[in-house]
């Protein structure tokens, strides 16, 4: 059975099945007990996250599981390094991505590299939950899409869901994956509501699939930029174009079949990405179009990303920065 | 303010186009827009004549009818350009520069090197004039696989990329050859989609000479046009002569089940006999200027063809022909006529003066040996007929005998009906088939 949940409901159904299966598994950041636990006081509950993420894992689980950091990001992520290789499955909370570059060490030098420094004797079965993208007017330092920063980093896995019920399944899959994964909450979904299949179920890390199927162009999208594509499929199709419509869902692992696969199917393929422009997901897949499909390409691959600028603060600019389905409609059909 | 060519809006050319391999060259007739003109993509801009035909050049763009570059009446190399369409009426636009661009015609001086400059970003750079044009990977990979040359194939893409589409298109329509048996290949031009409708051409003449029927059939229909023995791509196995059994079985082998036949004098000639040899091929006629006996008069003209064929040039024959394929209506419009004679010259070019000889012995042997045997022809027939035909007056008497047979007379047409009355000739096959298909 499905319910309507929002995507912040299903990660924190996902939460709450992990660490009942599994006593390994902990949850650790800023916030994430939210002050709860001050029996003394009378508070036993609270907010759960800013986002309500791990609301109701503190009464259910305890403060052993649970635990609340100081604003230190490269303290808790070493400690959750720490954690991992020596035998929990640490789920920690990094608020924003745009806290990144003070946290980078321990993902970078440390999670992402010590399977290998240690010929295969180390894993580290750690999950970073951040927050990601634009929309929610909170300026150049809380909004960016910096996943191509981790996706970029040999060792770590970087995923991102574009509805409730793949954040469920994802997030179960990455906390139960031994190595690092970053799981990206687009945060302008974290309170759009879709179906979300009862109990415990994984969505496999690295799998892409097929939002709407068409034979004229391909638009291949993730996260946020799901739903833009699957407007401008609807808005091309008043007209007889038949966009298809690709979820990655994972950016590392990356279904590079699944990508060659539609772009086989239709010869024209636009990549749609919330993130600026340079090193990115959207160019990384543009290469691999001329890489290895380029005798099956009928149009050349366009790229409908952010400006290579940081996310204004003005709602009006904000709402032009981002990809939007005109614009996609704007390239498909210069490509036809 | 300093503007760079890089940062000048792009104004979109428009070339006289090259339809069919054999177009070298066209007319303008007349503009249907004038400068300064708001126009649509795909309005008709202006009236263009080739040797085989009139048709209507579309705008590329949509934007202004910036500048006029060739002026009614005059006739242009294919490629040569012919206007300009700006996006908007103000914007910077230099005719001169803009032509050493984009005149594409094979005497064209060379393009000046443009100055170097950075294109802005997001700005595809415009490609270099003179430069082949693009071919997408897909577009190449599938020409690989078909044997076609990505430079003959006409693009549709933006820009005039060539698409996969394209390719695919332009094999599908590109004459093939069909081993008929005996080691002789038959060439077949192919068009459209649909039910299949097989064209016969007359004596000593292609495929071209459907070329005002064509474009209307191939909208509905599958159109397969044989080239017969001995004429333009097909084999000229040695013989005395090409007899019309011989002719029909060959029709007969480049399809494997009933189609339309439609034939045109000699041509509707060898679709008798193959109504007649090979029943299950036909599934309807329509003969246009029809002869199961060759009059007195058209065997003496075959006679003439075949000497002028050998002793002079196309255009000598072409001119000599005239007269006897056309109406007093056509003869009298100079520029029709000589327009006429120089694409009827092309078509006569690619026959050989051996074909002409075997086929008119085939034609004399055959000629009145069936006319006791059309009431066995049953499929559904329709016979058209030029009032002004002098080399087969009798082509209407021909219809009385077949026992399923509609008759058309077109005035004002001589033997040639097809390209003299392609309207009237078209409507009437397009009836005829649609009521055979249903």
């Amino acid at each position: 059975m499905a319910r309507e949940l929002p995507m912040v409901a299903a990660i924190n159904e996902a939460l709450h099945i992990a660490m009942a299966a599994d006593p390994t598994v902990i949850v650790l950041g800023e916030d994430v007990a939210g002050g709860g636990g001050r029996r003394e006081q009378g508070i036993e509950e609270a907010w759960g996250g800013i986002m309500g993420a791990t609301r109701g894992l503190l009464k259910r689980f305890g403060p052993e599981r649970v635990r609340d950091t100081p604003i230190s990001e490269m303290g808790f992520l070493g400690a959750a390094v720490g954690a991992a290789l020596t035998g929990l499955r640490p789920v920690a909370e990094l608020m924003f991505i745009d806290f990144l570059g003070v946290a980078l060490d321990p993902l970078l030098n440390q999670a992402a590299k010590l399977r290998y420094m240690f010929g295969g004797k180390a894993r580290v079965p750690l999950t970073v939950r951040t927050s990601t993208g634009a929309g929610l007017r909170s300026a150049a330092q809380h909004s960016q899409s910096l996943y191509g920063i981790t996706t970029s980093i040999p060792g770590l896995k970087t995923v991102i869901p574009s509805n409730p019920a793949d954040a469920k399944g994802l997030l179960l899959a990455a906390i139960r994956d031994d190595d690092p994964v970053v799981f990206c909450e687009p945060k302008s979904l974290l309170f759009v509501s879709g179906d979300v299949p009862e109990g415990d179920y994984e969505v496999p890390l690295g799998q892409a699939q097929i939002v709407r199927e068409g034979h004229d162009v391909s638009l291949v999208a993730f996260g946020r930029t799901v739903r833009t594509a699957l407007d401008a499929a609807e808005l091309l199709a008043r007209d007889g174009i038949r966009a298809e419509v690709l979820d990655l869902r994972s950016l590392q692992p990356l279904d590079e079949a699944a990508i060659l696969a539609t772009l086989a199917r239709t010869g024209r393929l636009v990549v749609i990405d919330e993130a600026t422009p340079r090193c990115g997901i959207a160019s990384d897949v543009a290469a691999l179009c001329v890489d290895r499909g380029f005798d099956l390409l009928n149009a050349p691959v366009r790229r409908i990303t952010a400006p290579h600028a940081p996310v204004p603060f003005s709602a009006v600019l904000e709402d032009a920065y981002l990809p939007s389905a005109e614009r996609v409609v704007a390239a498909v059909r210069e490509m036809l | 303010m300093i503007v760079t060519p890089a940062a000048l809006p792009m104004a979109t050319p428009v070339a006289m186009p090259k339809l069919g391999m054999t177009m070298e060259e066209g007319r303008v007739l007349a503009w249907t827009a004038t400068v300064g003109a708001a126009i649509e993509r795909g309005q008709p801009l202006l009236r263009v004549e080739s040797e085989k035909s009139d048709f209507e050049v579309e705008a590329p763009a949509s934007g202004i009818l910036r500048h006029v570059y060739v002026e009614p009446g005059t006739v242009v190399p294919c490629g040569t350009l012919l206007a300009a369409v700006t996006a908007t009426a103000d914007e910077p636009f230099d005719p001169a520069a803009f032509r050493l661009a984009h005149d594409r015609r094979p005497d064209a001086p060379p393009p000046t090197t443009a100055p170097q400059g950075s294109a802005p970003p997001g700005v595809t750079p415009p490609r270099p004039a003179g430069a082949p044009p693009a071919v997408t990977p897909a577009a190449r990979a599938r020409a690989r696989e078909l044997g076609v040359d990505p430079a003959q194939v006409p693009g549709s893409g933006p820009g005039g990329r060539v698409t996969r589409e394209d390719v695919e298109a332009y094999a599908a329509s590109r004459p093939r050859r069909v081993a008929v048996g005996g080691g002789v290949a038959i060439e077949v031009v192919a068009a459209g989609s649909g039910p299949e409708v097989l064209l016969l051409p007359g004596f000593g003449t292609d495929v071209a000479v459907f070329a005002r029927q064509t474009p209307t059939l191939s909208a509905r229909f599958r159109v397969l046009g044989m080239n017969p023995r001995g004429v333009a791509g097909s084999d000229a196995p040695e013989a005395n002569r090409y007899d019309l059994s011989t002719l029909a079985a060959d029709a007969a082998r480049l399809v494997d089940h009933a189609v339309h036949v439609v034939g045109a004098s000699l041509g509707a000639a060898v679709a008798i006999e193959l109504a007649l040899a090979h029943p299950e091929r036909v599934r309807s006629l329509a003969l246009l200027a029809p002869f199961v006996t060759a009059s007195p008069r058209l065997l003496a003209v075959l006679d003439a063809w075949c000497r002028i064929a050998e002793e002079a040039s196309a255009e000598a024959l072409a001119t000599a022909l005239l007269p006897w394929f056309f109406s007093d209506r056509l003869l009298a419009d100079p520029t029709a006529a000589a327009r006429t004679r120089r694409g009827l010259a092309a078509i006569l070019s690619r026959v050989p003066p051996r074909t002409l000889a075997r086929t008119a012995a085939g034609l004399r042997a055959w000629s009145g040996t069936r006319s006791a045997m059309l009431g066995t022809i049953a499929v559904p027939t329709l016979v058209i007929a030029g009032a002004d035909d002098l080399l087969v007056p009798d082509a209407p008497a021909l219809a009385d005998a077949l026992p399923s047979a509609q008759r058309l007379t077109v005035a004002g047409a001589g033997h040639a009906v097809g390209l003299e009355a392609a309207e009237i000739v078209n409507a009437a096959i397009l009836r005829h088939l649609e009521a055979c298909t249903t």
